[in-house]
């Protein structure tokens, strides 16, 4: 761990220190990274699903940081709930790809942790705020009616009071926040955030046959993210000084000391399931509150097929209708069956035909809108 | 930051070790004796406050102290209703205690009556301004209007009001005898708020239509179709004087409430200095009830106001106040009696504004002989028209309906003449 007046990078030991085996491991398609179990060092890759893992070797060396976590947060969702987490994903999609239902997501689940710096640090700033204190005003409210006269009611409304306060601080701050993935922000959009409340400290059985993805921020480019968290938390501190009930407009001037940088690992599932071109389409659920996410689209051809079903029946009964028609001249009465028949084959077909398609493209157009 | 603490902050209790907490220093409260007396520093006489002069002068050695304070205006600060002032307010008002105080002067001990705010020793003479504890700081008149006008610029305009109506007698002016006017501060709340209403009534709308009697006869009627209206309605009151004491006559304070707030300055004993004034006896409570009385019954005639005609029934409006805030002031007035055969009025002048109010002697025969004049057209031309009725029977019911017009008028003027009689001998 590095211990400084600037956040420095780390120079990472093996990752033996974890207390268990791993191997560092890249996906060569999407370039995630991992610490993976031996046995799990050559599986496919449970980001992407597209290509296998292959072994850092002496790359590994070149990670920013591979130091053993300090926290970790243990996977919490309950089978209830990822099953019904799963089903939901998996359930009303019209034309739904074939692979993607409940049981093949729940057969390629893959548990995966997720890095999230934590950083320690002495703070000394002054700062200058506007604290807020509760009180409450009365007022009236009143009711006039002919032949009723006034009607008053006394009402309390609550007010916040703003008050100037500076000062000067000096503190301690451990395990503030701060991204340790580049694509941090979009995978807390779609998955929702961790409740840090039930963290706990690493241990080496904490992984079991869990992949951990390794970080592809360096402390430095993480730090810019980390001081709105200590200036969040030394406001917070600040208010509760003041003994106020609200601040804003928190500015200050710190000088951060003795920084150390250690990681949260997040609990996430990662599945997959197959689309049209059997290429994998990856889902991942919050290993703690069960939210989903991943591209959920209607198959076009399963759309096609049903439409040149119906295609097909619409034509059959056309031909049909066609040749009643025929057989009209001579007995009359079915001329006019054989003319229902085509009519109703003909706009039957044509709606019944378009229909799949435009149900799956409008499906797909719209999680596109709602995915961006 | 260059320097910490900035100026005006002092440390305040901090409720987290290694976080310092520095607030702005409050307003330092001038340290005030209780009784704050006023000795000339030259030569020890008692010094008053001279209103020509707009600030403390030594009628012994002529030395003059400027006024202490500039004026705020209607930036004087103002206070909301909070529960604690409301409750502090409800619990025991200011200045009901009554004070004995010692003249330090002579020694003399003399009982202050309640509500009385300063004092002139009736044994040495000297100038005292009471300053007691208030429950709540705010609760303390904070703010004042400064006498503007003196007493023999008040005497001139008592003397001009008295001639100034046809209904008093006519040597009022001349003959009456004016006693010495006392310079006094009358307490006022000064209320502010905005109204928001919205309202619905049925509004009746006149139409003109024709039918047909019974024997077929075409004929005009106006009838009234009433309506559904609804609208919302706002309004701003800024400053609202209602009056704080219970000892002057509230008629008359009510028609001397031109105060302009403009001139509000921060209080300072100095400016009692000599002269009278009163504490509030009227509580918050009370006089915030009293004005949101007049401002429902103002908001209540914007929103009738808004109806498309005059004519309005099944009136029904909600209200809701906002932004509601007070101040307690001081304003200047002058008392005064005068006698004239043998009857004494009270009079009573705004020491801002110069507005006099007051009671006058009405003469009624000169009264009754105006509403007599304002109704006889209307008598004597129906006494014509009857007359006529009989001798020249086309013109009579022509003058008949003049007579009727002329007399709905000049009863209207009589009551009006007969009201504002009476109204001169209120208080």
């Amino acid at each position: 761990m590095s211990d400084s007046t600037v956040p420095q990078e780390s120079n990472p030991p093996a990752p033996s220190a974890w207390g268990v085996a791993l191997e560092s491991v890249r996906c060569p398609h999407c370039d995630w990274r991992y610490f993976a179990p031996p046995d799990k060092a050559d599986i496919r890759c449970p980001h992407c699903f597209q290509a296998d893992l292959t072994p850092l070797g002496e790359a590994a060396a070149q990670l920013p940081y591979r130091l053993p976590p300090e926290q970790w947060l243990p996977f919490a969702v309950d089978a209830a709930t990822l099953n019904l987490s799963v089903e939901t994903f998996a359930g009303g999609i019209p034309y739904a790809p074939r692979d993607l239902n409940g049981d093949a997501l729940r057969a390629r689940v893959q548990p995966l942790y997720l890095p999230l710096w934590l950083v320690d640090g002495n703070v000394t700033a002054e700062w200058s705020a506007e604290v807020g204190f509760n009180y409450q005003v009365v007022s009236h409210r009143e009711r006039y009616a002919d032949g009723g006269g006034w009607r008053t009611e006394e009402i309390h409304k609550d007010q916040v009071r703003w008050e100037s306060r500076v000062g000067r601080l000096e503190r301690h701050y451990d395990n503030v926040v701060a991204p340790a993935l580049e694509d941090h922000p979009a995978l807390e959009r779609a998955l929702g955030t961790y409740p840090l409340t039930n963290v706990r400290p690493y241990a080496a059985n904490a992984l079991s046959d869990a992949l951990v993805r390794l970080p592809d921020r360096a402390p430095s480019a993480a730090w810019p993210d980390a001081t709105p968290n200590f200036q969040a938390a030394a406001a917070e501190e600040c208010r509760q000084a003041a003994q106020s009930d609200h601040i804003q407009k928190f500015r200050w001037s710190p000088k951060y000391t003795q920084t150390n940088w250690t990681l949260l690992l997040l609990p996430v599932y990662a599945s997959y399931y197959l689309d049209d071109e059997s290429a994998p389409q990856p889902v991942l659920i919050n290993g703690l509150t069960g939210k989903i996410t991943g591209a959920r689209r209607a198959s076009m051809q399963r759309a096609q097929r049903a439409a040149l079903i119906t295609a097909i029946v619409a034509v059959v009964l056309f031909a049909l209708g066609l040749l009643l028609g025929i057989l009209g001249i001579a007995a009359p009465p079915l001329l006019v069956f054989g003319i229902l028949l085509a009519i109703v084959a003909f706009g039957g077909g044509a709606v019944g035909a378009l229909l799949p398609i435009v149900r799956a493209s409008r499906f797909n157009r719209k999680q596109e809108v709602e995915g961006r | 930051m260059t320097e910490f603490p900035p100026a005006g902050f002092v440390p305040t209790p901090s409720a987290i070790p290694g976080i310092e907490v520095y607030m702005p220093a409050p307003v330092e409260a001038t340290a005030q004796p209780e009784v704050a007396e006023f000795k000339c520093p030259q030569c020890q006489a008692t010094t008053a406050y001279s209103v020509s002069d707009g600030g403390l002068r030594c009628s012994h050695c002529g030395y003059y102290e400027p006024p202490p304070k500039s004026i705020v205006g209607k930036g004087a600060e103002e206070f909301e209703f909070t529960v604690a002032t409301m409750e502090v307010a409800a619990a025991r008002g200011w200045g009901e205690a009554r004070k004995e105080i010692a003249c330090q002067n002579c020694s003399a001990r003399t009982t202050l009556p309640a509500g009385e705010l300063t004092h002139t020793c009736p044994f040495c003479g000297s100038n005292r301004v009471v300053q007691q504890d208030a429950p709540q700081d705010n609760l303390r008149p904070r703010f004042l209007i400064p006498f503007q006008i003196t007493d023999a610029v008040c005497t001139q305009y008592v003397r001009a009001w008295l001639g100034s109506s046809w209904m008093t007698p006519k040597s009022l002016r001349d003959l009456a005898s004016m006693a010495r006017f006392s310079a006094i501060y009358v307490p006022f709340w000064t209320l502010d708020a905005l109204t928001e209403a919205d309202w619905k009534a049925e509004v009746g709308h006149q139409k003109t239509e024709s039918y047909r009697d019974s024997k077929g006869n075409r004929h005009t009627r106006t009838v009234t179709v009433w309506r559904w209206e609804s609208g919302h309605a706002q309004r701003v009151f800024d400053d609202l004087l209602v009056s704080g004491t219970t000892r002057l006559s509230n008629v008359l304070l009510k028609r001397l409430k031109d105060y302009r707030t403009a001139q509000l300055t921060p209080y300072d004993p100095k400016y009692l200095a000599g002269l009278m004034a009163q504490a509030y006896d009227v509580p918050l409570q009370a006089a915030w009830a009293a004005g949101r009385e007049e401002m429902r019954a103002q908001t209540r005639e914007t929103c009738r106001g808004q109806a498309s005609t005059s004519q309005i029934r099944n009136f029904s409006m909600s209200l809701n106040f906002q932004d509601e805030s007070w101040r307690y002031i001081l304003a200047p007035l002058y008392v005064s009696t005068y006698k004239y055969e043998d009857a004494t009025y009270q009079v009573m002048v705004n020491g801002q504004t110069g507005t006099v109010a007051g009671q006058r002697p009405v003469d009624w025969p000169k009264v009754w002989l105006a509403i007599a004049a304002m109704v006889a057209p209307g008598v004597l031309l129906g006494l014509l028209g009857l007359l006529l009725l009989v001798g020249v029977p086309p013109a009579g019911p022509i003058v008949l309906i003049v007579a009727l017009v002329a007399l709905v008028a000049g009863g209207a003027f009589a009551v009006g003449t007969y009201g504002k009689a009476k109204e001169m001998g209120d208080v």
